[in-house]
């Protein structure tokens, strides 16, 4: 008897061996690709390495040049946080109603939640292109079924000005979002029990007032957490961008993902300035960061207030 | 009262129809200027249906603009990516539900919290000088070992959840039998997870077949490695895009194709998967 508590010892030792090296490659090659880059990036972004030549040390002259000569930079920053806000402005309560619509028990529901969550499986980058297509300028798809309907009287030139640009680009993120995120709600709905708006019908409350008095908070924390999810989704942005406008025209609807990626790369025409890139990258990391910090940081306190 | 909980249904029908129709036809439309002429392209985009269904737009895509080289590539891609997601997602979900050793919660929070720390397109870079090291910067094989061995956050969530729903009493049984921590996940756990493969291998397929920025900073300076996506962008940055539009459209066309069937197959997993982040995170 005294014996087997070593053998479980033993045993115990022999498991936690094999847990440990079964985890130990994933483990290894996690940090190496979701730490090291960062560390990369930190470490060029002192320097005014360009790929080819010797990094030299140049202290903070990058950030200097950030804050100081680079307004392009803050342009597409500006671009980014306009974008995702005018979009998350629509695409949620956009997704909220059609999930609203879909909870409900009709004939044929399953139909459209198949086809409505579509665009989500599609690549961004295709995403892009398809609608590059439907809102071409000359006998554009969308430009024809708005001539047809009578609400515009040429056709728009969507990809000539900064603002109908950005436009498309909300519109397409929309499009490949909405999706997403309704099924999220949709989850979050079917998980709130029924009884509940019995009991309120019994109460006598009806439609809007049932949906504002339980619905809404009994999805709150879900809904806090997708809409996280959806913000810096939406910072982060990128494919979209570089398959449906490049930033053009004249690089006016650059997002900061598409911006900064060009300097890494060399694409359209720059210099590559990796340690420039870097310093950017740092800079945009810290921005995200804050994001993250200020909604968690305000959700909890909306938390504290409820109750 | 019964008329207007009709009117109201019919209403709730006609919106659904309405996104249902935004939803569809992009897709629909893309398809059907796959068949058309180049000329009919860039000339109609008021009509849906080509003129004449020109099928040797898919012929030349094949043929002469190497798609057959792209897909065959992306197949590649995804299919190792899936395999590596099924090992990787099992294994760790295995370990962070049923491994016993010192520092296990301060490893899995580890990796959890690299869901805020991820950069996104900022980290491309850095990851392709570090696959240079070992000379896979011109390789998929590079994307492939990021993307298994990067762990996907949302994959370990629903691994590990899964394989905690699992009736501990089955691997406390064979433990009597003596089997060791290795064989109970090989032979026992591993068998008993079709349903997260499943998701697990759908979320991977349709990740790693829709990948774009990083398969296509690896493959920048030779076009036969690229995978589809990669290889119908660059058509469209080339010069010659607007004369390839047709070119363009039918290689789409091939890459929707295999991702519309198995999404129309398998939309359970699909949503399941796709949904379950946010749900547990």
């Amino acid at each position: 008897m005294k014996a087997t508590p070593t053998i479980r010892n033993k045993g115990l030792q022999r498991d936690s061996l094999q847990a440990i090296l079964m985890i130990l490659p994933f483990l290894i090659g996690f940090i190496l690709f979701s730490y090291v880059p960062i560390i990369y990036i930190l470490r060029y972004a002192v320097t005014d390495f360009n790929g080819y030549s010797t990094a030299n040390f140049t202290g903070l002259h990058n950030f200097h040049r950030i804050f100081t000569s680079d307004p392009d930079f803050w342009m597409s920053l500006l671009n980014t946080v306009i974008l995702s806000f005018c979009k998350l402005l629509v695409e949620i309560p956009l997704a909220l109603l059609l999930a609203t619509l879909l909870n409900q028990k009709l004939r044929g529901i399953g139909f459209f939640r198949v086809t409505l969550f579509m665009p989500a499986v599609i690549s961004a980058a295709i995403i892009g292109l398809i609608f590059s297509l439907l809102f071409a300028s000359f006998n554009g798809t969308v430009n024809t079924i708005l001539q047809n309907v009578g609400l515009i009287g040429k056709p728009i030139n969507w990809f000539g000005s900064k603002w109908s640009a950005m436009l498309v680009l909300g519109i397409a993120s929309v499009w490949q979002n909405y999706g997403i995120n309704m099924m999220f709600f949709l989850m979050a709905l079917q998980s709130i029990p029924q009884e509940i708006y019995e009991c309120a019908e019994l109460d006598g409350a009806h439609g809007l007032r049932k949906f504002f008095s339980i619905t809404l908070p009994m999805i709150a924390p879900i809904f806090e957490s997708v809409l996280l999810m959806a913000i810096i989704g939406s910072l982060k942005v990128c494919d979209l961008v570089i398959s449906l406008t490049n930033g053009q025209p004249g690089g006016t609807t650059e997002v900061v993902m598409t911006y900064i990626y060009k300097f890494f790369f060399g694409n359209s025409g720059r210099n590559i300035e990796i340690g420039y890139a870097s310093a950017m990258s740092a800079v945009t990391a810290v921005f995200l960061g804050l994001v993250t910090l200020v909604y968690v940081r305000g959700t909890g306190k909306m938390k504290e207030g409820q109750a | 009262m019964k008329q207007s909980k009709l009117i109201s249904k019919a209403a709730v029908y006609l919106f659904l129809s309405v996104f249902f129709i935004i939803s569809f036809f992009p897709v629909l439309f893309t398809f059907m200027s796959s068949f058309k002429s180049n000329m009919e392209i860039l000339t109609t985009g008021n009509t849906i249906f080509p003129k004449e269904f020109v099928i040797d737009n898919y012929v030349r895509a094949w043929q002469m603009a190497d798609f057959s080289t792209y897909t065959k590539n992306s197949v590649f891609l995804s299919f190792f990516c899936v395999l590596g997601a099924i090992l990787s997602s099992t294994c760790c979900g295995y370990v962070f539900s049923r491994g016993r050793f010192r520092g296990k919660e301060f490893v899995y929070y580890l990796m959890i919290s690299s869901m805020f720390v991820s950069l996104g397109t900022l980290t491309l870079y850095p990851l392709l000088m570090m696959m240079k090291v070992v000379g896979l910067n011109k390789s998929l094989w590079g994307v492939i070992i990021i993307r298994v061995f990067g762990m996907n956050v949302t994959n370990l969530f629903i691994a590990r959840g899964f394989i905690t729903t699992i009736p501990t009493e089955i691997d406390e049984a064979a433990k009597i039998d003596g089997c060791s921590f290795f064989r109970i996940y090989y032979n026992i756990i591993f068998p008993l997870c079709k349903p997260l493969i499943a998701t697990v291998a759908i979320l991977a397929f349709r990740s790693s077949w829709n990948d774009y920025m990083l398969p296509m900073v690896f493959t920048m300076t030779d076009p036969k490695r690229m995978p589809l996506v990669v290889g119908i962008m660059r058509l469209k940055s080339s010069g010659a895009a607007a004369s390839s539009w047709n070119l363009m459209l039918a290689g789409t066309a091939i890459s929707l194709i295999p991702m519309m069937v198995i999404y129309l197959i398998f939309n359970r997993y699909f949503v399941a998967g796709m949904t379950s982040g946010a749900v547990k995170g």
